[in-house]
Protein backbone atom coordinates (compact mmCIF):
# COMPACT_ATOMS: atom_id res chain seq x y z
CA UNK A 1 0.00 0.00 0.00
CA UNK A 2 2.90 2.47 0.58
CA UNK A 3 4.21 4.61 -1.87
CA UNK A 4 7.68 3.10 -0.97
CA UNK A 5 6.53 -0.10 -2.37
CA UNK A 6 5.40 1.16 -6.15
CA UNK A 7 7.63 3.95 -6.76
CA UNK A 8 10.52 3.99 -9.36
CA UNK A 9 13.52 4.09 -7.37
CA UNK A 10 16.22 4.51 -9.82
CA UNK A 11 14.93 7.75 -10.88
CA UNK A 12 16.34 9.64 -14.04
CA UNK A 13 17.39 13.00 -12.51
CA UNK A 14 19.10 16.40 -13.86
CA UNK A 15 21.61 18.95 -12.46
CA UNK A 16 20.18 22.81 -11.86
CA UNK A 17 22.79 23.92 -14.28
CA UNK A 18 22.69 21.91 -17.06
CA UNK A 19 20.99 22.96 -20.28
CA UNK A 20 17.11 22.78 -21.40
CA UNK A 21 18.32 20.50 -24.51
CA UNK A 22 20.27 18.00 -21.95
CA UNK A 23 16.71 17.29 -20.18
CA UNK A 24 14.95 17.15 -23.32
CA UNK A 25 17.30 14.18 -24.70
CA UNK A 26 16.62 12.45 -20.62
CA UNK A 27 13.18 12.47 -21.04
CA UNK A 28 13.34 11.25 -24.59
CA UNK A 29 15.66 8.54 -23.87
CA UNK A 30 13.91 7.02 -20.95
CA UNK A 31 10.42 7.84 -22.04
CA UNK A 32 9.46 10.27 -18.87
CA UNK A 33 8.18 13.01 -18.54
CA UNK A 34 9.57 14.61 -15.40
CA UNK A 35 13.09 15.32 -13.84
CA UNK A 36 13.93 16.03 -10.54
CA UNK A 37 16.06 18.47 -9.87
CA UNK A 38 18.84 17.74 -7.08
CA UNK A 39 22.40 18.66 -5.33
CA UNK A 40 24.78 16.21 -5.36
CA UNK A 41 23.78 14.85 -2.37
CA UNK A 42 20.67 13.87 -3.60
CA UNK A 43 18.60 16.86 -1.78
CA UNK A 44 15.38 18.14 -4.01
CA UNK A 45 15.55 21.77 -5.18
CA UNK A 46 12.77 21.02 -7.70
CA UNK A 47 11.16 19.77 -10.86
CA UNK A 48 11.28 20.12 -14.32
CA UNK A 49 8.78 18.61 -16.51
CA UNK A 50 8.15 18.82 -20.79
CA UNK A 51 5.57 21.20 -20.56
CA UNK A 52 8.04 23.32 -18.74
CA UNK A 53 10.41 22.24 -21.75
CA UNK A 54 7.89 23.32 -24.44
CA UNK A 55 6.79 26.72 -22.97
CA UNK A 56 10.50 28.03 -23.17
CA UNK A 57 10.85 26.45 -26.71
CA UNK A 58 8.58 29.07 -28.51
CA UNK A 59 7.25 27.80 -31.80
CA UNK A 60 8.55 30.51 -34.03
CA UNK A 61 12.10 31.15 -34.94
CA UNK A 62 12.52 27.77 -33.47
CA UNK A 63 15.83 27.67 -36.25
CA UNK A 64 16.85 31.07 -35.66
CA UNK A 65 20.46 31.46 -35.13
CA UNK A 66 19.31 34.19 -32.15
CA UNK A 67 16.33 31.92 -30.71
CA UNK A 68 18.99 29.10 -30.39
CA UNK A 69 21.94 31.03 -28.81
CA UNK A 70 19.31 32.34 -26.18
CA UNK A 71 18.15 28.71 -25.95
CA UNK A 72 21.37 27.38 -25.29
CA UNK A 73 21.75 29.98 -22.39
CA UNK A 74 18.57 28.44 -20.70
CA UNK A 75 19.16 26.59 -17.83
CA UNK A 76 17.15 24.21 -16.43
CA UNK A 77 17.09 26.30 -12.91
CA UNK A 78 15.69 29.08 -14.90
CA UNK A 79 12.54 27.25 -15.94
CA UNK A 80 12.37 24.53 -13.31
CA UNK A 81 9.54 24.55 -10.38
CA UNK A 82 11.27 25.53 -7.16
CA UNK A 83 9.31 23.51 -4.58
CA UNK A 84 7.56 20.82 -6.18
CA UNK A 85 4.35 19.04 -4.55
CA UNK A 86 6.26 15.55 -3.05
CA UNK A 87 4.87 12.69 -1.53
CA UNK A 88 6.68 10.88 1.68
CA UNK A 89 7.55 6.69 0.98
CA UNK A 90 5.19 6.23 3.69
CA UNK A 91 2.04 7.58 2.31
CA UNK A 92 -0.24 5.09 0.90
CA UNK A 93 -1.34 4.90 -3.21
CA UNK A 94 -4.34 5.73 -2.24
CA UNK A 95 -3.13 8.83 -0.70
CA UNK A 96 -0.87 9.06 -4.37
CA UNK A 97 -4.46 8.40 -5.62
CA UNK A 98 -6.32 11.67 -4.39
CA UNK A 99 -3.32 13.92 -4.34
CA UNK A 100 -3.39 13.34 -8.44
CA UNK A 101 -6.98 13.98 -8.81
CA UNK A 102 -6.74 17.41 -6.91
CA UNK A 103 -3.39 18.52 -8.32
CA UNK A 104 -3.69 17.48 -11.35
CA UNK A 105 -0.02 16.80 -11.50
CA UNK A 106 0.92 13.42 -13.33
CA UNK A 107 4.12 12.75 -10.93
CA UNK A 108 5.59 13.10 -7.31
CA UNK A 109 9.07 12.91 -6.18
CA UNK A 110 9.04 10.94 -3.21
CA UNK A 111 11.37 12.43 -0.73
CA UNK A 112 12.06 11.11 2.83
CA UNK A 113 12.00 13.44 6.32
CA UNK A 114 15.53 14.69 5.68
CA UNK A 115 14.70 15.93 2.13
CA UNK A 116 15.90 13.68 0.02
CA UNK A 117 14.88 12.02 -2.98
CA UNK A 118 14.20 7.98 -2.41
CA UNK A 119 12.48 7.60 -5.74
CA UNK A 120 8.94 8.80 -7.85
CA UNK A 121 5.53 8.29 -8.48
CA UNK A 122 3.72 8.83 -11.33
CA UNK A 123 0.22 8.28 -12.92
CA UNK A 124 1.48 5.13 -14.86
CA UNK A 125 2.92 3.31 -11.52
CA UNK A 126 -0.68 3.58 -10.17
CA UNK A 127 -2.01 2.47 -13.66
CA UNK A 128 0.06 -0.86 -12.92
CA UNK A 129 -1.08 -0.86 -9.60
CA UNK A 130 -4.52 -1.13 -10.90
CA UNK A 131 -4.52 -3.74 -13.81
CA UNK A 132 -2.45 -5.86 -11.07
CA UNK A 133 -5.42 -5.35 -8.61
CA UNK A 134 -8.22 -5.98 -11.14
CA UNK A 135 -6.55 -9.23 -12.03
CA UNK A 136 -6.43 -8.46 -15.80
CA UNK A 137 -3.21 -10.56 -16.93
CA UNK A 138 -5.17 -13.56 -15.62
CA UNK A 139 -7.81 -15.00 -18.63
CA UNK A 140 -11.10 -15.05 -16.72
CA UNK A 141 -14.73 -13.68 -17.57
CA UNK A 142 -16.04 -10.82 -16.01
CA UNK A 143 -19.54 -10.07 -14.54
CA UNK A 144 -21.86 -7.59 -13.19
CA UNK A 145 -24.68 -8.28 -10.40
CA UNK A 146 -26.23 -5.25 -9.09
CA UNK A 147 -27.14 -5.83 -5.77
CA UNK A 148 -29.02 -3.59 -2.49
CA UNK A 149 -26.49 -2.06 -0.45
CA UNK A 150 -26.96 -3.89 2.64
CA UNK A 151 -24.81 -5.99 4.74
CA UNK A 152 -24.32 -9.61 4.06
CA UNK A 153 -25.05 -9.20 0.34
CA UNK A 154 -20.98 -9.67 -0.48
CA UNK A 155 -21.35 -13.19 1.74
CA UNK A 156 -24.23 -14.34 -0.25
CA UNK A 157 -22.55 -13.76 -4.02
CA UNK A 158 -19.18 -14.90 -2.88
CA UNK A 159 -20.72 -18.20 -1.34
CA UNK A 160 -22.71 -18.36 -4.65
CA UNK A 161 -19.21 -18.23 -6.84
CA UNK A 162 -17.77 -21.05 -4.19
CA UNK A 163 -20.32 -23.73 -4.85
CA UNK A 164 -19.67 -23.57 -8.36
CA UNK A 165 -16.20 -24.65 -7.52
CA UNK A 166 -15.18 -21.16 -9.30
CA UNK A 167 -12.08 -18.68 -8.18
CA UNK A 168 -11.64 -15.20 -8.46
CA UNK A 169 -9.47 -13.28 -10.15
CA UNK A 170 -10.87 -10.32 -8.53
CA UNK A 171 -13.78 -8.35 -7.42
CA UNK A 172 -14.61 -4.69 -7.93
CA UNK A 173 -17.59 -2.40 -6.20
CA UNK A 174 -18.95 0.40 -7.89
CA UNK A 175 -21.42 3.09 -6.84
CA UNK A 176 -24.31 2.84 -9.47
CA UNK A 177 -26.25 5.45 -10.13
CA UNK A 178 -29.29 4.21 -7.48
CA UNK A 179 -27.46 5.35 -4.23
CA UNK A 180 -29.08 2.02 -2.75
CA UNK A 181 -27.51 -0.65 -5.03
CA UNK A 182 -23.80 -1.15 -5.93
CA UNK A 183 -22.71 -2.65 -8.93
CA UNK A 184 -20.39 -5.93 -8.18
CA UNK A 185 -17.80 -6.88 -10.81
CA UNK A 186 -16.68 -10.27 -9.93
CA UNK A 187 -13.72 -11.69 -12.26
CA UNK A 188 -14.43 -15.12 -12.45
CA UNK A 189 -11.22 -17.57 -13.24
CA UNK A 190 -13.83 -19.55 -15.97
CA UNK A 191 -14.84 -20.11 -19.29
CA UNK A 192 -18.32 -21.20 -17.91
CA UNK A 193 -20.13 -18.81 -16.47
CA UNK A 194 -23.87 -19.67 -17.34
CA UNK A 195 -24.44 -21.89 -13.83
CA UNK A 196 -23.67 -18.62 -12.20
CA UNK A 197 -25.45 -16.58 -13.68
CA UNK A 198 -28.66 -18.77 -13.58
CA UNK A 199 -27.76 -18.84 -10.30
CA UNK A 200 -27.65 -15.29 -9.50
CA UNK A 201 -31.03 -14.50 -11.40
CA UNK A 202 -32.45 -17.76 -9.33
CA UNK A 203 -31.50 -15.20 -6.12
CA UNK A 204 -32.90 -12.42 -7.41
CA UNK A 205 -29.78 -10.05 -8.31
CA UNK A 206 -30.32 -8.27 -11.95
CA UNK A 207 -27.22 -9.65 -13.72
CA UNK A 208 -26.56 -6.53 -16.11
CA UNK A 209 -26.47 -6.69 -19.74
CA UNK A 210 -22.41 -5.92 -20.38
CA UNK A 211 -23.70 -2.87 -22.82
CA UNK A 212 -24.88 -1.65 -19.26
CA UNK A 213 -21.56 -1.69 -17.56
CA UNK A 214 -20.05 1.30 -15.89
CA UNK A 215 -17.57 2.07 -13.11
CA UNK A 216 -17.10 5.53 -13.22
CA UNK A 217 -18.80 7.16 -10.30
CA UNK A 218 -19.24 10.74 -11.06
CA UNK A 219 -20.45 11.87 -14.22
CA UNK A 220 -17.73 13.60 -16.49
CA UNK A 221 -17.80 17.88 -16.64
CA UNK A 222 -18.48 17.47 -20.75
CA UNK B 1 -15.68 -30.45 -56.66
CA UNK B 2 -12.98 -30.33 -54.43
CA UNK B 3 -11.31 -32.98 -52.63
CA UNK B 4 -11.93 -32.77 -48.57
CA UNK B 5 -10.95 -34.72 -45.98
CA UNK B 6 -12.73 -35.43 -42.92
CA UNK B 7 -10.65 -36.36 -39.58
CA UNK B 8 -13.31 -37.96 -37.37
CA UNK B 9 -12.86 -40.88 -34.43
CA UNK B 10 -14.86 -42.42 -31.92
CA UNK B 11 -11.95 -42.46 -29.41
CA UNK B 12 -12.60 -38.19 -29.43
CA UNK B 13 -15.71 -39.19 -27.61
CA UNK B 14 -13.31 -41.03 -24.22
CA UNK B 15 -12.79 -37.61 -23.20
CA UNK B 16 -14.94 -37.11 -20.11
CA UNK B 17 -15.19 -33.89 -18.67
CA UNK B 18 -17.93 -34.93 -16.29
CA UNK B 19 -22.35 -33.76 -16.28
CA UNK B 20 -21.74 -30.27 -15.92
CA UNK B 21 -19.37 -29.39 -18.20
CA UNK B 22 -20.27 -28.12 -21.85
CA UNK B 23 -17.51 -29.20 -23.79
CA UNK B 24 -19.13 -32.73 -23.82
CA UNK B 25 -18.70 -35.91 -26.07
CA UNK B 26 -21.85 -35.19 -27.71
CA UNK B 27 -20.68 -32.35 -29.19
CA UNK B 28 -19.02 -33.86 -31.64
CA UNK B 29 -21.90 -36.30 -31.79
CA UNK B 30 -23.57 -34.06 -33.52
CA UNK B 31 -21.31 -33.04 -35.48
CA UNK B 32 -20.71 -36.46 -36.99
CA UNK B 33 -24.68 -36.89 -37.31
CA UNK B 34 -24.97 -33.53 -39.14
CA UNK B 35 -22.66 -34.47 -41.54
CA UNK B 36 -23.91 -37.90 -41.57
CA UNK B 37 -27.10 -37.23 -42.00
CA UNK B 38 -26.88 -35.03 -45.28
CA UNK B 39 -25.05 -37.74 -47.31
CA UNK B 40 -21.71 -36.13 -46.98
CA UNK B 41 -19.39 -39.37 -45.78
CA UNK B 42 -19.66 -40.61 -49.05
CA UNK B 43 -17.84 -37.49 -50.74
CA UNK B 44 -15.38 -37.41 -48.64
CA UNK B 45 -11.77 -38.73 -47.59
CA UNK B 46 -12.62 -40.39 -44.10
CA UNK B 47 -9.14 -40.12 -42.12
CA UNK B 48 -8.77 -41.99 -39.09
CA UNK B 49 -6.56 -40.54 -36.25
CA UNK B 50 -3.32 -42.22 -34.90
CA UNK B 51 -1.21 -40.99 -31.98
CA UNK B 52 0.99 -37.84 -32.37
CA UNK B 53 4.74 -38.21 -31.83
CA UNK B 54 5.83 -36.55 -28.94
CA UNK B 55 8.05 -34.42 -30.87
CA UNK B 56 5.08 -32.35 -32.62
CA UNK B 57 3.93 -31.82 -29.34
CA UNK B 58 7.37 -30.74 -28.32
CA UNK B 59 7.75 -28.10 -30.99
CA UNK B 60 4.90 -26.24 -28.66
CA UNK B 61 4.54 -27.21 -25.38
CA UNK B 62 7.30 -27.60 -22.10
CA UNK B 63 8.09 -31.30 -21.93
CA UNK B 64 7.60 -31.32 -18.06
CA UNK B 65 4.30 -29.94 -18.95
CA UNK B 66 3.48 -32.84 -21.33
CA UNK B 67 4.89 -35.35 -18.35
CA UNK B 68 2.57 -33.18 -15.75
CA UNK B 69 -0.14 -33.87 -18.06
CA UNK B 70 0.21 -37.26 -18.76
CA UNK B 71 1.00 -37.94 -14.77
CA UNK B 72 -2.87 -35.84 -14.15
CA UNK B 73 -4.41 -38.36 -16.35
CA UNK B 74 -2.65 -41.69 -15.40
CA UNK B 75 -3.28 -41.10 -10.86
CA UNK B 76 -6.80 -40.53 -11.73
CA UNK B 77 -7.14 -36.60 -11.00
CA UNK B 78 -10.27 -35.15 -12.24
CA UNK B 79 -9.12 -31.55 -13.22
CA UNK B 80 -5.58 -30.17 -14.80
CA UNK B 81 -4.18 -26.91 -14.47
CA UNK B 82 -7.41 -25.17 -13.25
CA UNK B 83 -11.16 -25.92 -12.36
CA UNK B 84 -12.23 -25.37 -16.09
CA UNK B 85 -9.96 -28.46 -17.15
CA UNK B 86 -12.26 -31.47 -16.54
CA UNK B 87 -10.01 -34.68 -16.98
CA UNK B 88 -10.42 -38.48 -17.10
CA UNK B 89 -7.55 -41.00 -17.24
CA UNK B 90 -8.30 -41.07 -21.39
CA UNK B 91 -7.92 -37.77 -21.91
CA UNK B 92 -4.08 -37.51 -22.57
CA UNK B 93 -4.25 -40.10 -24.88
CA UNK B 94 -7.40 -38.38 -26.89
CA UNK B 95 -5.67 -34.85 -26.77
CA UNK B 96 -2.92 -37.14 -28.50
CA UNK B 97 -5.25 -38.72 -30.83
CA UNK B 98 -6.05 -35.00 -31.54
CA UNK B 99 -3.00 -34.16 -32.64
CA UNK B 100 -2.25 -37.00 -34.18
CA UNK B 101 -5.46 -36.99 -36.49
CA UNK B 102 -4.90 -33.03 -37.41
CA UNK B 103 -1.17 -34.01 -38.71
CA UNK B 104 -2.28 -36.64 -40.54
CA UNK B 105 -4.74 -34.51 -42.05
CA UNK B 106 -1.87 -32.27 -42.51
CA UNK B 107 0.17 -34.27 -44.53
CA UNK B 108 -2.51 -35.16 -47.17
CA UNK B 109 -3.12 -31.50 -47.85
CA UNK B 110 0.59 -31.76 -48.17
CA UNK B 111 0.50 -33.91 -50.33
CA UNK B 112 -1.71 -32.86 -52.42
CA UNK B 113 -4.04 -36.10 -51.82
CA UNK B 114 -6.61 -33.98 -50.80
CA UNK B 115 -7.48 -29.97 -50.86
CA UNK B 116 -8.76 -28.84 -47.81
CA UNK B 117 -9.82 -30.51 -44.59
CA UNK B 118 -12.42 -30.23 -41.42
CA UNK B 119 -10.56 -32.02 -38.31
CA UNK B 120 -13.78 -32.95 -35.86
CA UNK B 121 -11.22 -33.55 -32.52
CA UNK B 122 -11.71 -32.66 -28.45
CA UNK B 123 -10.30 -31.93 -27.02
CA UNK B 124 -10.13 -28.17 -28.42
CA UNK B 125 -6.56 -26.40 -28.23
CA UNK B 126 -6.79 -22.63 -28.64
CA UNK B 127 -6.29 -21.57 -25.06
CA UNK B 128 -3.67 -23.91 -23.90
CA UNK B 129 -0.52 -22.09 -23.42
CA UNK B 130 3.35 -23.85 -23.76
CA UNK B 131 3.03 -24.73 -20.28
CA UNK B 132 -0.07 -24.50 -19.31
CA UNK B 133 -3.80 -25.83 -19.69
CA UNK B 134 -7.00 -23.86 -19.70
CA UNK B 135 -10.47 -23.03 -21.05
CA UNK B 136 -10.84 -26.56 -22.09
CA UNK B 137 -7.76 -27.31 -23.54
CA UNK B 138 -4.49 -29.23 -23.28
CA UNK B 139 -2.44 -29.49 -26.53
CA UNK B 140 -2.75 -26.24 -28.95
CA UNK B 141 -3.52 -28.99 -31.91
CA UNK B 142 -3.67 -26.03 -34.63
CA UNK B 143 -0.50 -24.15 -33.26
CA UNK B 144 1.35 -27.86 -33.12
CA UNK B 145 0.08 -28.14 -36.91
CA UNK B 146 1.67 -24.88 -38.00
CA UNK B 147 5.05 -25.63 -36.35
CA UNK B 148 5.04 -28.91 -38.36
CA UNK B 149 4.07 -26.95 -41.23
CA UNK B 150 7.15 -24.48 -40.81
CA UNK B 151 9.38 -27.83 -39.73
CA UNK B 152 8.62 -30.70 -41.50
CA UNK B 153 7.45 -28.92 -44.73
CA UNK B 154 9.29 -25.71 -45.11
CA UNK B 155 6.54 -23.23 -45.27
CA UNK B 156 7.86 -20.22 -44.38
CA UNK B 157 4.35 -18.50 -44.24
CA UNK B 158 1.21 -20.23 -42.50
CA UNK B 159 -1.98 -17.95 -41.76
CA UNK B 160 -4.83 -18.81 -39.14
CA UNK B 161 -7.87 -17.71 -39.09
CA UNK B 162 -9.77 -17.97 -35.65
CA UNK B 163 -13.23 -17.38 -35.52
CA UNK B 164 -13.79 -19.38 -32.30
CA UNK B 165 -16.28 -16.49 -30.03
CA UNK B 166 -13.49 -16.69 -27.33
CA UNK B 167 -9.71 -15.66 -28.05
CA UNK B 168 -7.37 -17.96 -28.73
CA UNK B 169 -4.96 -16.65 -26.79
CA UNK B 170 -2.43 -19.41 -26.28
CA UNK B 171 -2.31 -19.62 -30.58
CA UNK B 172 -1.14 -15.84 -30.21
CA UNK B 173 1.10 -16.10 -27.69
CA UNK B 174 3.03 -19.55 -28.86
CA UNK B 175 3.36 -17.06 -32.10
CA UNK B 176 3.61 -13.81 -31.18
CA UNK B 177 7.58 -13.32 -32.24
CA UNK B 178 7.19 -15.04 -35.34
CA UNK B 179 6.88 -13.50 -38.31
CA UNK B 180 5.75 -16.32 -40.52
CA UNK B 181 3.12 -17.28 -38.71
CA UNK B 182 0.02 -14.91 -39.15
CA UNK B 183 -2.66 -15.14 -36.63
CA UNK B 184 -6.04 -13.80 -36.60
CA UNK B 185 -8.82 -13.88 -34.59
CA UNK B 186 -12.35 -12.45 -34.26
CA UNK B 187 -13.68 -12.50 -30.70
CA UNK B 188 -16.44 -11.15 -27.92
CA UNK B 189 -14.70 -8.27 -26.90
CA UNK B 190 -12.13 -9.23 -23.71
CA UNK B 191 -13.29 -6.70 -21.77
CA UNK B 192 -16.71 -8.84 -21.53
CA UNK B 193 -15.78 -12.48 -22.17
CA UNK B 194 -13.04 -15.15 -21.20
CA UNK B 195 -9.98 -15.20 -21.46
CA UNK B 196 -9.61 -11.26 -21.34
CA UNK B 197 -7.39 -11.08 -24.32
CA UNK B 198 -7.40 -9.80 -27.64
CA UNK B 199 -7.47 -5.82 -27.45
CA UNK B 200 -7.33 -4.47 -31.18
CA UNK B 201 -3.43 -3.35 -29.61
CA UNK B 202 -2.02 -6.57 -29.43
CA UNK B 203 -0.16 -6.74 -33.11
CA UNK B 204 2.78 -9.44 -32.00
CA UNK B 205 5.83 -8.91 -30.06
CA UNK B 206 9.72 -8.27 -31.46
CA UNK B 207 10.57 -9.31 -35.26
CA UNK B 208 6.31 -10.61 -35.07
CA UNK B 209 4.69 -7.08 -34.65
CA UNK B 210 2.75 -6.98 -37.79
CA UNK B 211 1.70 -10.71 -38.27
CA UNK B 212 -1.17 -10.68 -35.41
CA UNK B 213 -4.49 -9.27 -35.64
CA UNK B 214 -7.29 -9.28 -33.32
CA UNK B 215 -11.06 -8.01 -34.31
CA UNK B 216 -12.73 -7.73 -30.37
CA UNK B 217 -16.40 -7.41 -31.14
CA UNK B 218 -18.95 -6.35 -28.34
CA UNK B 219 -22.02 -7.84 -26.68
CA UNK B 220 -25.00 -8.06 -29.03
CA UNK B 221 -23.33 -7.69 -32.09
CA UNK B 222 -25.12 -9.59 -35.11
CA UNK B 223 -23.80 -10.75 -38.66
CA UNK B 224 -23.19 -7.17 -40.20
CA UNK B 225 -20.81 -6.43 -37.43
CA UNK B 226 -18.48 -10.06 -38.17
CA UNK B 227 -18.41 -9.24 -41.89
CA UNK B 228 -17.98 -5.81 -41.53
CA UNK B 229 -14.73 -6.24 -39.18
CA UNK B 230 -13.79 -9.06 -41.22
CA UNK B 231 -13.81 -7.21 -45.07
CA UNK B 232 -11.78 -4.44 -42.63
CA UNK B 233 -8.85 -6.79 -40.66
CA UNK B 234 -8.62 -9.76 -41.75
CA UNK B 235 -9.05 -9.35 -45.97
CA UNK B 236 -6.07 -6.54 -46.45
CA UNK B 237 -4.10 -8.42 -43.83
CA UNK B 238 -3.87 -11.49 -45.82
CA UNK B 239 -4.00 -9.82 -48.96
CA UNK B 240 -0.43 -8.95 -48.07
CA UNK B 241 0.85 -11.62 -45.99
CA UNK B 242 -0.23 -14.28 -48.39
CA UNK B 243 -0.19 -17.22 -46.51
CA UNK B 244 0.97 -20.47 -48.04
CA UNK B 245 -1.15 -22.32 -46.05
CA UNK B 246 -4.20 -21.40 -44.13
CA UNK B 247 -5.69 -23.19 -41.00
CA UNK B 248 -8.43 -22.34 -38.99
CA UNK B 249 -9.79 -22.27 -35.71
CA UNK B 250 -13.62 -23.26 -36.65
CA UNK B 251 -15.16 -22.36 -33.02
CA UNK B 252 -19.19 -21.76 -33.69
CA UNK B 253 -20.06 -20.22 -30.25
CA UNK B 254 -20.65 -17.05 -31.27
CA UNK B 255 -23.86 -18.59 -32.81
CA UNK B 256 -27.24 -16.85 -31.33
CA UNK B 257 -28.33 -20.23 -30.20
CA UNK B 258 -24.57 -21.00 -28.10
CA UNK B 259 -25.12 -19.96 -24.80
CA UNK B 260 -21.24 -19.58 -23.96
CA UNK B 261 -21.18 -15.91 -25.33
CA UNK B 262 -23.52 -12.67 -26.17
CA UNK B 263 -22.78 -12.80 -29.86
CA UNK B 264 -25.80 -13.31 -32.07
CA UNK B 265 -24.91 -14.74 -35.00
CA UNK B 266 -27.05 -16.96 -37.15
CA UNK B 267 -26.16 -20.06 -38.97
CA UNK B 268 -25.62 -17.96 -42.06
CA UNK B 269 -23.04 -16.08 -41.01
CA UNK B 270 -20.93 -19.15 -39.93
CA UNK B 271 -21.39 -20.14 -43.98
CA UNK B 272 -20.01 -17.11 -44.93
CA UNK B 273 -16.79 -16.87 -42.55
CA UNK B 274 -15.41 -19.82 -43.92
CA UNK B 275 -16.64 -18.96 -47.75
CA UNK B 276 -14.24 -16.18 -47.70
CA UNK B 277 -11.55 -18.14 -46.00
CA UNK B 278 -11.85 -21.02 -48.07
CA UNK B 279 -11.41 -18.09 -51.47
CA UNK B 280 -8.62 -16.42 -49.41
CA UNK B 281 -7.13 -20.18 -49.72
CA UNK B 282 -7.70 -20.17 -53.74
CA UNK B 283 -6.21 -17.47 -53.90
CA UNK B 284 -3.31 -17.42 -51.91
CA UNK B 285 -2.75 -21.09 -50.60
CA UNK B 286 -3.57 -23.28 -53.50
CA UNK B 287 -6.35 -24.17 -51.78
CA UNK B 288 -4.58 -25.60 -48.92
CA UNK B 289 -6.99 -25.26 -45.89
CA UNK B 290 -6.94 -26.77 -42.51
CA UNK B 291 -9.91 -26.32 -40.55
CA UNK B 292 -9.57 -27.38 -36.72
CA UNK B 293 -13.11 -27.72 -34.24
CA UNK B 294 -12.49 -25.88 -31.22
CA UNK B 295 -15.41 -24.49 -29.76
CA UNK B 296 -19.16 -24.81 -30.27
CA UNK B 297 -21.61 -25.67 -27.67
CA UNK B 298 -25.31 -25.76 -29.12
CA UNK B 299 -26.24 -29.71 -29.32
CA UNK B 300 -29.15 -28.16 -31.52
CA UNK B 301 -27.17 -25.66 -33.87
CA UNK B 302 -23.32 -28.02 -33.98
CA UNK B 303 -25.35 -30.57 -37.12
CA UNK B 304 -26.12 -27.96 -39.42
CA UNK B 305 -23.18 -25.75 -38.97
CA UNK B 306 -21.13 -28.80 -39.04
CA UNK B 307 -22.95 -29.81 -42.53
CA UNK B 308 -22.47 -26.34 -43.85
CA UNK B 309 -19.15 -25.49 -43.34
CA UNK B 310 -18.29 -29.20 -44.96
CA UNK B 311 -19.97 -28.47 -47.66
CA UNK B 312 -18.51 -25.16 -48.18
CA UNK B 313 -15.04 -26.96 -48.23
CA UNK B 314 -16.22 -29.33 -51.05
CA UNK B 315 -18.32 -27.48 -53.52
CA UNK B 316 -16.75 -24.27 -53.91
CA UNK B 317 -16.09 -23.33 -57.42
Amino acid sequence: MFVSKSMTTKVITINKDADIFEAREKMAEHQIRHLPVITKDYQLIGIVSDRDIRSAMPLSDYNSKKTSAKLAKLKIKDIMTIDPITISPLHTIQDALVLMQKTRVGAFPVVDEKGKLRGIISVRDLLRAFINVMGMEDPGTLMCIIVEEKLGQMKKIVDAITEEHISFGSIMVARYWDEEKRAVFPYLLTQNINPLKKKFKNMGYEVLDPMKWYIDQLPKND
Amino acid sequence: MKKTGFLFDERYLLHETGSYHPEVPARLQAVYQGIKEAGLLARLTLIHASLSDLKWIEAVHDKEYIKRFEMACVTGKSTFDCPDNQICPATYETALLAVGGILDATRLVMNAEIDNVFCAVRPPGHHAEINKAMGFCYFNNVAIAARYLQKEWGIKRVGIVDFDVHHGNGTQHIFEDDPNVFYYSIHQHPSFAYPGTGREFEEGEGAGLGFTKNSPVLPGKEDSEYKRLIKRDLFPVFESFKPEVIIVSSGFDAHVDDDMSDIKLSTEAFSWIIKSVVEMSDKYSNGRLISVLEGGYSLKRLPELAKNHVEILLDYK
